[in-house]
């Protein structure tokens, strides 16, 4: 059974960031009255870039071209402890959010130390202010996953699992870890408000800028990396809403979960449609909001679990 | 114990060989041959104290006033001693190479090595005496040791500031110590450790006192914040290998004391475990905020062990609530992690070090903003560094990782008894989360702007390779940290002993391997790196047929080295959302017209707030009473002179009520 699921997991990992970013440009495209892409485009564009010859500057060393690589397999063993399908990680194990957390920073680390290899300001630029969110965003994501293991007993991502508003406290809680969690997921994989990933005015973006000299199967890399972080930041979230966690059968659950990933995927494009980007100096405030919104979390369950016992 | 007490003798042997032998060469292999011979003859009986947790005994007749010195290496002793001695003697390998262009010039190496040995000594003296004016012998060896080390560069005036400012501080704590030791002196009337246990152990106001004044002294010899100031001065002075050692080894004696006397305390009061886990929260997050503005690549690394001893202590903290509570997963948690923590620290603390002293070496400065794609030029020091620093930022699959892990599954463990304890520990959480970041920050910024990119300054100029002396210490170091990280059993094993001494009577110790906790995780870690090569192979198999061109300018085509991001302005966004506590000094002489006729400059530097602030103190003297009233608005004077008043009053009868 376990192997089954984890079959099932690396499969919903292999597939549904093409499906999620077609989602999100589907949507966009929609909002914007165009066609937009194909389903496949994503896959398609992947493909294309692994068949070019990369270009390397000459000031690059082999920080540069080991950063891609580092940044996709990051993402995808981060894929393996989120509860993707709804249902607890067959990898998962106690304490795997602080492990996945520190995943997630060493691909961080390897993208900000490739864009300071090329010597370019631009990429400087960019490799500063993720360092620069990221110190304000893990203490948010640490708060608001150490409150659900508090409420719910649980000590991995099962937590997320069990969290669900049954009462009042309960959605208070609940409510505001989604709210922690969603723009962890949006400043973490480079989405509106706080980044734009279509833009090429190189002073103003974030992650766009720290890939500007990558190409060919680096290029590839990096985009998978990040369209594989944005699907498994979108599940462990759709983990949360899930409303058949627990009581139908895993296959029910699994689909739902993944409906709900591109359902969110949907919200995203909604979202970047809509809103248009923050400016840089209020980005930080953007963040304060997931680390309030987390605060208020633990508060809940301070005031809960102190009730109860 | 016979072997330590051998140890002693070979190592004073071994100093006073180095003072009178004729040429560097001889005086270096003097020290270094001691230092070995003192580790193989401690290092059985050492493991044999890890393997088994019982104590070795001895004791040793001396005159008056000492009479008998009471020798005991337990557990705690020995985890100590196991890594300090042999890290001391990889130090002065590396000093070898690194004082090598002073030898040529005719300077004698003698005293030198000499003070290294004194160094071993007096960690052999510390971790294992009873006696208290003995172990403020041995406490006074490494402090002088240490500040004559530090001065070694001593004709240039900046060192000696530094160096005084180190012998003054560590002599304040000295104070502090001996006040300590008096008043447990006075209460037992025997200098022996086992008598003030005694003392210790009943709860009441000297207990606490006593408490206050060994905490106030071991933080200033560890370099907490707010008794950090010394430090960063210290390390930018001192010779690289004086700074590894002084920050991952010699200071680390202050956290030993400190346990040491926990161990004699018995069951702490529950405010002992949350003072310790606030100091060391706070100093983890100065000391961290202070590294991500340096410009000064030694500094960094400097502040960087004032958040280090931090997280250690915010594990020893977690571990003194655990036995408040009588909670032995958080007992074991905490020690468990904040032991393992303070030797990774010292494994990755050297290495950075080392790599930083093979910049300076190579081209003489360790300002970040001169320096500049060092990576083409020392391969090998930038690697290492690289290695370290990801080490440090606690990244998997590496040693700090497994550290900060075990003192978080403490953290969030929920087995708080209160509702808010729990929330205070959850929150103690994120900010060793938000500690990580900074951390990764910081060390980006540092390895970022030192090996990457271009060369900023071109009267740098990079000599010759790092030698041997200096790489070999660095790769024992780095295999020490891959290690770890890859199989966390091998630092259990040096901690463990140490772990189960703290115990809480009557409730059975928990589980000291972690099994449950790290079994998955050394799984996950193998995993994360196979993923990781398979991905590097393919990918560097992909990029086989690149083509080189000069970076994308984004159309700009004119582009110089000097345009690239420096280290202030990498860190610029991120210190202005911490301005409150981090003040900029900044110096500028711009014209205002439109056309500037005149150039002009404009220079930013970060100083350390507690520095400031304690000089500024200092300078006014009574004048601060008359400057800090002259800062109140006159109107409401009279109002908060009635409020200080009753503030006076309220404190007196709580003082009163107390009695």
């Amino acid at each position: 059974m376990s192997a089954l699921a984890a079959a099932c997991q690396l499969a919903a990992l292999f597939v549904m960031p093409t499906i999620v970013v077609f989602a999100i440009n589907r949507t966009k495209a929609i909002w914007s009255g165009r066609r937009g892409q194909p389903l496949m485009q994503f896959a398609y564009d992947v493909i294309r870039l692994l068949r070019k010859v990369p270009v390397y500057s000459d000031v690059t060393t082999m920080v540069f071209r080991l950063a891609p690589y580092v940044v996709v397999a990051t993402a995808v063993v981060s894929g393996l402890l989120v509860p993707v399908l709804g249902l607890s990680s067959p990898f998962g194990f106690p304490f795997d959010f602080v492990a996945f957390a520190y995943v997630w920073g060493l691909g961080r680390m390897a993208l900000m130390l490739g864009a300071l290899d090329t010597g370019s300001s631009f990429e400087g630029m960019g490799a500063s202010r993720e360092a620069t969110f990221s110190a304000l965003l893990e203490p948010a994501f640490i708060l608001v996953t150490g409150a659900a293991c508090l409420l719910t007993g649980q000590r991995s991502f099962a937590s997320v699992l069990a969290l669900r508003p049954t009462d009042g406290v309960l959605a208070v809680v609940w409510l505001a870890s989604l709210v922690a969690l969603f723009v962890v997921v949006q400043v973490e994989s480079a989405r509106m408000p706080v980044d734009d990933p279509t833009t090429h005015l190189e002073l103003t973006m974030v992650h766009e800028v720290m890939i500007l000299d990558h190409s060919g199967a680096d290029l590839a890399a990096l985009h998978v990396g990040s369209a594989v972080k944005l699907t498994v930041g979108l599940s462990l979230i759709a983990a949360l809403l899930n409303p058949f966690v627990g009581g139908a059968s895993a296959v029910v659950v699994g689909a739902a979960n993944l409906g709900l990933t591109i359902l969110l995927g949907v919200a995203i494009g909604t979202v970047e449609s809509l809103i248009a980007r923050l400016k840089l100096r209020a980005v930080p405030q953007y963040i304060v909001v997931a680390l309030v919104a987390a605060g208020v979390a633990l508060l809940a369950t301070t005031f809960r679990t102190g009730g109860a016992g | 114990m016979i072997g330590v007490v051998l140890a002693c003798a070979v190592l004073i042997a071994g100093a006073i060989l180095a003072l009178a032998l004729p040429r560097n060469g001889l005086r270096a292999a003097a020290a270094i041959s001691s230092q070995a011979l003192a580790c193989l003859l401690t290092i059985s009986p050492l493991v044999g104290v890890l393997r088994s947790g019982t104590a070795m005994e001895g004791s040793w007749a001396w005159s008056y006033p000492v009479e008998i010195v009471a020798l005991r290496v337990d557990a705690l002793s020995a985890f100590f001693l196991v890594w300090s001695l042999p890290m001391t003697l990889l130090g002065t390998v590396y000093a070898v190479g690194y004082l090598k262009p002073y030898f040529t010039a005719g300077r004698n190496g003698g005293p030198q090595f000499a003070l290294l040995n004194m160094t071993s000594l007096a960690f052999l003296m510390v971790y294992s005496v009873q006696n208290a004016l003995v172990f403020l012998l041995g406490w006074e060896i490494a402090a002088v040791a240490a500040w004559l080390m530090v001065i070694w560069d001593y004709r240039n005036q900046k060192v000696r500031f530094a160096g005084f400012n180190y012998l003054v501080s560590t002599h304040l704590g000295l104070f502090v110590l001996v006040a300590a030791f008096m008043l447990l002196y006075a209460e037992s009337g025997s200098m022996d450790f086992r008598s003030f246990g005694v003392v210790l152990a009943k709860p009441g106001r000297l207990r606490s006192a006593a408490f206050l004044l060994l905490g106030v002294s071991f933080a200033l010899k560890s370099a907490f914040f707010p008794f950090h100031a010394w430090l960063p001065r210290a390390h930018s002075a001192a010779p690289a290998h004086v700074s590894a050692l002084m920050s991952g080894v010699i200071h680390k004696a202050g956290l030993f004391a400190f346990l040491r006397f926990m161990l004699l305390l018995g069951k702490p009061d529950e405010w002992m475990g949350w003072a310790v886990l606030v100091f060391g929260a706070s100093s983890a997050f100065f000391g961290v905020l202070y590294t991500s503005a340096q410009r000064d690549l030694k500094r960094l690394l400097g502040y960087s062990s004032t958040e280090n001893v931090g997280i250690a202590a915010m594990g020893f903290g977690l571990g003194l609530l655990g036995m408040a509570w009588g909670s032995p997963g958080l007992v074991a948690a905490g020690f468990g992690g904040g032991l393992l923590h303070l030797f990774n620290h010292a494994l990755f603390k050297c290495l950075l070090f080392y790599a930083a002293g093979a910049v300076y070496r190579a081209t003489h400065t360790v300002d970040l903003e001169r320096l500049g794609g060092l990576l083409r030029r020392l391969p090998r020091a930038g690697w290492l560094f690289l290695l370290g620093a990801a080490a440090i930022s606690a990244l998997p699959p590496l040693n700090g990782f497994v550290s900060e892990l075990i003192i978080y599954s403490g953290l969030l463990s929920g087995a708080a008894p209160s509702a808010p304890a729990n929330a205070a520990l959850v929150t103690s959480s994120a900010l060793l989360a938000f500690v990580g970041a900074v951390s990764a920050l910081s060390m980006v910024r540092a390895f970022g702007v030192a090996f990457l990119g271009r060369p900023r300054d071109a009267s740098v100029h990079v000599s010759a390779p790092t030698p041997p002396w200096m790489t070999a210490p660095m790769y024992l170091h780095a295999a020490g940290i891959v290690l770890v990280g890859l199989y966390p059993g091998a630092g259990l094993v040096v901690t463990r002993a140490a772990t189960s001494l703290f115990t809480i009577a009557g409730v059975p110790a928990a589980d000291t391997s972690f099994a449950a906790l790290l079994g998955p995780v050394q799984t996950g870690v193998r995993v994360l790196v196979a993923v990781t090569l398979i991905a590097s192979v393919v990918g560097l198999y992909l990029g086989r047929r690149a083509r080189r061109h000069v970076t994308w300018g984004c159309g700009y085509t004119a582009t110089n080295s000097r345009m690239q991001y420096t280290a202030s302005s990498f860190s610029a966004q991120f210190t202005g959302l911490f301005e409150a506590f981090l003040p900029q000094l900044r110096r500028e002489h711009v014209s205002r017209e439109i056309f500037p006729a005149e150039p002009g400059h404009i220079g930013t530097h970060h100083v350390d707030a507690v520095e400031r602030r304690m000089f500024e103190v200092l300078g006014q003297g009574e004048e601060i009473i008359t400057n800090a009233s002259n800062r109140i608005p006159e109107q409401p004077r009279f109002a908060f002179a009635a409020g200080l008043l009753a503030l006076v009053i309220a404190v007196g009868l709580l003082i009163g009520a107390a009695r």
